[in-house]
C-alpha cells in the first residue's frame, strides 16, 4: 500500500495530453475538483519549442528528445505467440511522447474523422456484401457509437484545433474540392485549406485525371489567426517543416498546451502534477469500483490519490497496461479467447511511393508542414467495392510535402548506390525533385494480435512490462498491396515524372518489424462496443466492470481505421465527458446495462 | 557570436555621433561603395543567397541599383533618392526613423518596393518612390543594399536595463502567459535574419521597429506571407513593443562587426 494518502478528489486523471486536459478542461468546468498525474515534465509552447533551437533534426527527430524513456518503461514484442518476447530498448516502429501535451505535442497535425460506415464495420460489410464475408480470422466489430452520434464533437475537436480543410460534405450537400466520402459535416472546416506546393499539385491533377477525387487534406496546422472555443490564440503556419517530432513554437500547430492547458491551469478546480508516475489503480473491497491511483512522485515517494472517479488517459498502449496491472477487467487470453483487456489491439500499415520530377520541377521541400498534402480518398474504407478483392478496409492515398530536414529527406530513385561520390550526387539532384506518396491503410484486429504481461521483464517501477504480440494479417497485407498498386497508378499519370519506385511495410511474405519507424498509432486493447464478452468499457468509454473508470484514446478502436487517430479518438473524448456531464455524474452508476 | 553592445561603448560615443554625422552628407557620392567591393561581400555565399531577388547578380545589376540608389531611373529619376534617407551604404540616417537597410535580404527589400507601389504596404514617402520604378529597378537596388555590409551606427541614447532584459527575453523565448512566440522563431538566431523572406532585427534602429510593430498590430502594415506579424503583435503591449525593438537594436552580428562599429565612429 501507498506510504503517503492524500485528501480525496473528484476526479483524478492519469495522463496530460490530448484526452487528460480536455477531460479536465470539461470536468472542472462541470464542478469537479480534477487532479491530473503526468509523468512527464512542464513545457510550454512559447518557452520549449521556438526555433532555432528546436529545430535541431539530431536532438528531436533522431534522439528522440521528446519521446517517453525506455529505461523507464518499455514494451515487449514478439510477432507470434511461439516466440520468445524482447524488450524495446530504443523507439523504433512508434514514438510515444512524454511530459504536458504528451504525443500531441509532436503530431503532424493531420485531423480527420472517421467514415459513418468506419464505425459499423461488421454491420456495414454484413449488410453489403454478406454475413460470410469479412475473414474468419479477423475480429472485426462495430464501435458501438456511429458517426451521427460522434459529429457534433468531431466537429468541436476541429474548432478547438481551429483545423483548415475543404468540406466535401455539407449537410448532405457535396461541395467541390473537399472529400465527398466524408459523412455529413454541419459546418465547414474553420478555416480555409493549407497552400499546396507543386508536388501536390500535380499529384492533384493526376489524381483527378483518372477520375478519383483529390482534396486539400484536413489540417491542424492553423492557416489564419484563429480564436478557440476556449479562448486559445492561434498562429497561421509559416510552413518550416518542423511538425512531426517537433513542438511548434509559432503557436501554428494545435497543441494541448496552447489550446486547452493554458485556459484551464489557473481554475480553482484544476491541478496538475508533474513527475507523477501512475503505478496501478486501486480497486474497492468489491473490486466493483475503483478508488483512486496510487503513484510514484518526483521524490520516488508511493502515493495514493483517491477518488471518486477515475479517468485514464495514458498512451493507447499504457492504458492498456495500467489496466492490466492494476487488476482492471478481465485480461485477455488467446488460448480460449475470453478476456476482454488486451484484446484487438491493432496498428496501421504504411506504403511510399516515391515519385522523381524532371529538371523543369523543383519541389523545395523545406517548406512544408505536418499536414500539407493533397489526398484521394477513393479507396479508403469501403468507398470502393471490395467484392472481388478478397480483402475488408482501405487507406487513403497523399501526396505529402511536410519536411525537407538534411538528415532524414533523402530521397533517390530505385537503383542508386546507398552511399558514396554517386549517392551525393544523385541526392543533390533529387532532393529537390521528389514528390512523396503515403498510403495511410487501415488494420483489422484479429485474434493472434494483443497486448498482455510480459512474464520475464519489469519495468523501473516492478511492474511486469506490456507485452505486444503482433503481425499483419493477410487481409492488411493484400489491402496495402492493392491501395499503393493505385498510388502507383497515380504517380505515373503525374506530369513531369521521370521515374517511380514503391516500398510497403505490410508486404506479404515480410513479418512487421517493430524497428524502423512507421507510424504512432497504436491502437485497440481496450475497446469501445455494446457486448462485455467483446468490450472493455460500453459505447460511452465506462468500463463494465467499474463504473466509475472512463477510458480516453485510440485504446477504444476495435480495429484501426484508414485514419490518423486524433480526430477520431478525441470526438470520442468529447462524446464521453458529454454523458459524464450530462447522466453520470448526477447518478453514478452503469451507464449501460451488461 | 552575437553580443549587446556595452553600455559603457554607448556612453563613450556619444560624442563621436555628433561628429560622425557632421562628416557623412548623406548625398556624398564618395561614400558610395565600389561595385568590386559589392561582389567581394559575394565570395560568400550567405551574402550571395541574401542578395539574389531574380536573375544572376552581375555588375550591370549593381550599377543598375547604384544609380537608383543614387536617384536614377528610366522614368526619370525616382523622385527622392534611396541614399536621401537610407544613405548610399544603407545605414539608414541615424535618426531612427529609416530602417537600416545594408545586408537586409534582397527578395525580402523587393519585396516590400512591390508592396509599396501596390499599396499592399501603405506610406506616403516610399508608394510614391516606389511607383516610379520598374521591376528591373527594383531588383536591382535590392541587390546593392543586400550586397553592402556596412558598418553600424551606434545605438543613441540610454535604456533602462530592465526593459533590455525583458527584450531579450521575448526575443529569445517568448512568453508563455502573453502567448507571443519568440522572435527567434522566425528571425533566426539572434534575430539575425533568414534570407530570403525574414529581415534581421540585430542592428535595425529601435523607433522603426517599435512604429512597425505598431503597423502590424492596428493592421495598417499586413504584407508578410501568412499574416503572421499581426496575430503576434496584437498580442503585445507598447512596452513589450519597446522592450524588444531597444534590445535588438543593440544586438551586433558578430564581434568583427562590433570591432568595425568600434572603428566607424573613431
Amino acid at each position: 500500500m501507498a506510504m503517503r494518502e492524500l485528501p480525496k478528489t473528484d476526479v483524478v486523471i492519469v495522463g496530460g495530453g490530448w484526452t487528460g486536459l480536455t477531460a479536465a478542461y470539461e470536468l472542472a468546468h462541470a464542478g469537479q475538483r480534477c487532479v491530473i498525474l503526468e509523468r512527464g515534465q512542464p513545457r510550454h509552447t512559447a518557452t520549449s519549442f521556438a526555433g532555432p533551437e528546436e529545430h535541431d533534426e539530431l536532438k528531436y527527430a533522431l534522439r528522440y528528445g521528446h519521446m517517453q524513456d525506455v529505461k523507464k518503461e518499455t514494451l515487449t514484442f514478439r510477432n507470434s505467440r511461439d516466440q520468445q518476447a524482447l524488450p524495446m530498448r530504443r523507439l523504433g516502429s512508434f514514438l510515444p511522447g512524454s511530459g504536458l501535451g504528451g504525443a500531441g505535442i509532436h503530431w503532424n497535425g493531420q485531423i480527420w474523422r472517421p467514415l459513418p460506415s468506419d464505425l459499423e464495420m461488421r454491420s456495414h460489410y454484413d449488410a453489403r456484401y454478406g454475413s460470410q464475408f469479412i475473414p474468419e480470422d479477423l475480429t472485426v466489430q462495430d464501435w458501438g457509437v456511429t458517426y451521427d452520434e460522434l459529429e457534433p464533437h468531431l466537429d468541436f475537436f476541429e474548432r478547438i484545433c481551429g483545423a483548415a480543410g475543404s468540406a466535401g460534405n455539407l449537410n448532405g450537400e457535396t461541395r467541390p474540392g473537399g472529400n465527398p466520402f466524408e459523412g455529413a459535416r454541419t459546418s465547414d472546416y474553420p478555416n480555409p485549406p493549407m497552400k499546396q506546393p507543386i508536388s501536390n499539385t500535380l499529384f492533384g491533377q493526376a489524381a483527378e485525371r483518372l477520375g478519383y477525387n483529390p482534396f486539400p487534406m484536413p489540417s491542424a496546422n492553423v492557416t489564419a489567426a484563429y480564436e478557440n472555443p476556449y479562448g486559445a490564440q492561434l498562429h497561421p503556419c509559416t510552413y518550416c517543416g518542423y511538425c512531426e517530432r517537433f513542438g511548434c513554437g509559432y503557436f501554428a500547430k494545435a497543441d494541448p498546451i496552447i489550446c486547452v492547458y493554458d485556459r484551464i491551469k489557473d481554475h480553482e478546480n484544476f491541478e496538475i502534477r508533474f513527475g507523477a508516475q501512475a503505478l496501478r489503480v486501486e480497486k474497492s473491497r468489491d473490486g466493483k469500483t475503483a478508488t483512486g491511483v496510487v503513484y510514484q512522485d518526483e521524490d520516488g515517494v508511493e502515493v495514493f490519490q483517491p477518488a471518486d472517479t477515475v479517468c485514464l488517459n495514458a498512451y493507447a498502449l499504457w492504458n492498456v497496461h495500467l489496466m492490466l496491472v492494476s487488476g482492471l477487467g478481465q485480461p485477455y487470453d488467446p488460448e480460449t479467447r475470453q478476456g476482454t483487456v488486451g484484446r484487438n489491439y491493432s496498428y496501421q500499415t504504411i506504403a511510399a511511393v516515391d515519385a522523381f520530377f524532371d529538371d523543369e520541377i523543383v519541389t523545395n521541400p523545406f517548406m512544408g508542414a505536418g499536414a500539407l498534402g493533397m489526398v484521394v480518398d477513393d479507396f479508403n474504407g469501403d468507398n470502393f467495392d471490395h467484392s472481388e478483392l478478397g480483402f475488408v478496409g482501405g487507406g487513403y492515398i497523399a501526396c505529402k510535402q511536410y519536411h525537407g530536414r538534411p538528415i532524414s529527406y533523402q530521397p533517390v530513385p530505385d537503383g542508386t548506390p546507398k552511399w558514396g561520390a554517386e549517392w551525393k550526387r544523385v541526392l543533390r539532384e533529387t532532393y529537390s525533385r521528389h514528390g512523396d506518396l503515403v498510403i495511410h491503410g487501415s488494420s483489422m484486429s484479429t485474434p493472434e494480435n494483443y497486448l498482455d504481461l510480459d512474464p520475464t521483464w519489469t519495468d523501473a517501477f516492478g511492474r511486469p512490462l506490456l507485452r505486444m504480440t503482433f503481425n499483419f494479417p493477410e487481409n492488411d497485407r493484400k489491402m496495402s498491396d492493392y491501395v499503393m498498386n493505385r498510388a502507383l497508378d497515380i504517380a505515373r499519370e503525374m506530369d513531369h515524372v521521370t521515374s517511380v519506385s514503391s516500398v510497403n511495410l505490410a508486404r506479404e511474405g515480410a513479418d512487421y518489424s517493430i524497428v524502423p519507424y512507421q507510424t504512432t498509432h497504436n491502437v485497440g486493447g481496450a475497446v469501445i462496443g455494446t457486448d462485455p464478452t467483446t468490450s472493455v468499457v460500453n459505447r460511452y468509454g465506462q468500463m463494465w466492470d467499474h463504473h466509475n473508470v472512463f477510458v480516453f484514446g485510440a485504446c477504444l478502436f476495435p480495429q484501426n481505421l484508414g485514419y490518423n487517430p486524433t480526430g477520431p479518438l478525441m470526438g470520442l473524448a468529447y462524446w464521453t465527458l458529454d454523458h459524464m456531464k450530462r447522466d453520470y455524474l448526477k447518478n453514478p452508476g452503469p451507464l449501460m446495462d451488461a | 557570436m552575437p553580443k549587446v553592445s556595452p553600455p559603457m561603448i554607448l556612453g563613450a560615443t556619444l560624442v563621436a555621433i555628433g561628429a560622425y554625422a557632421m562628416s557623412l552628407n548623406a548625398q556624398d557620392r564618395s561614400e558610395q561603395p565600389a561595385i568590386a567591393a559589392l561582389e567581394a561581400n559575394l565570395n560568400d555565399e550567405r551574402a550571395l543567397f541574401n542578395a539574389q531577388v531574380e536573375s544572376d547578380i552581375d555588375d550591370d545589376l549593381l550599377e543598375t541599383g547604384r544609380l537608383v540608389a543614387m536617384g536614377g531611373s528610366q522614368a526619370g529619376g525616382s523622385g527622392m533618392a534611396c541614399i536621401t534617407c537610407h544613405g548610399a551604404e544603407g545605414q539608414g540616417d541615424g535618426s531612427g526613423a529609416f530602417p537600416r537597410l545594408a545586408g537586409l535580404p534582397g527578395w525580402y527589400m523587393y519585396k516590400q518596393l512591390v508592396d509599396y507601389a501596390s499599396g499592399e504596404r501603405p506610406n506616403n514617402v516610399m508608394s510614391g518612390v516606389a511607383q516610379r520604378l520598374t521591376e528591373h529597378e527594383m531588383e536591382a537596388v535590392s541587390a546593392y543594399y543586400a550586397a553592402i555590409d556596412a558598418p553600424y551606427r551606434p545605438v543613441a541614447g540610454t535604456v533602462d536595463a530592465e526593459l533590455l532584459q525583458w527584450g531579450g527575453q521575448l526575443g529569445a523565448v517568448g512568453s508563455a502567459e502573453k502567448g507571443i512566440p519568440a522572435c527567434v522563431n522566425c528571425h533566426g538566431p539572434s534575430g539575425l535574419g533568414n534570407p530570403p523572406s525574414v529581415p534581421y532585427l540585430a542592428g535595425q534602429y529601435a523607433t522603426y521597429m517599435t512604429h512597425q510593430l505598431q503597423l502590424w498590430r492596428e493592421g495598417v502594415r499586413n504584407n508578410d506571407a501568412m499574416n503572421v506579424m499581426s496575430s503576434i503583435a496584437s498580442k503585445m503591449t507598447d512596452e513589450d513593443m519597446r522592450a524588444v525593438s531597444e534590445y535588438y537594436a543593440r544586438v551586433r552580428p558578430d564581434v568583427a562587426r562590433m570591432r568595425t562599429d568600434a572603428t566607424a565612429t573613431d
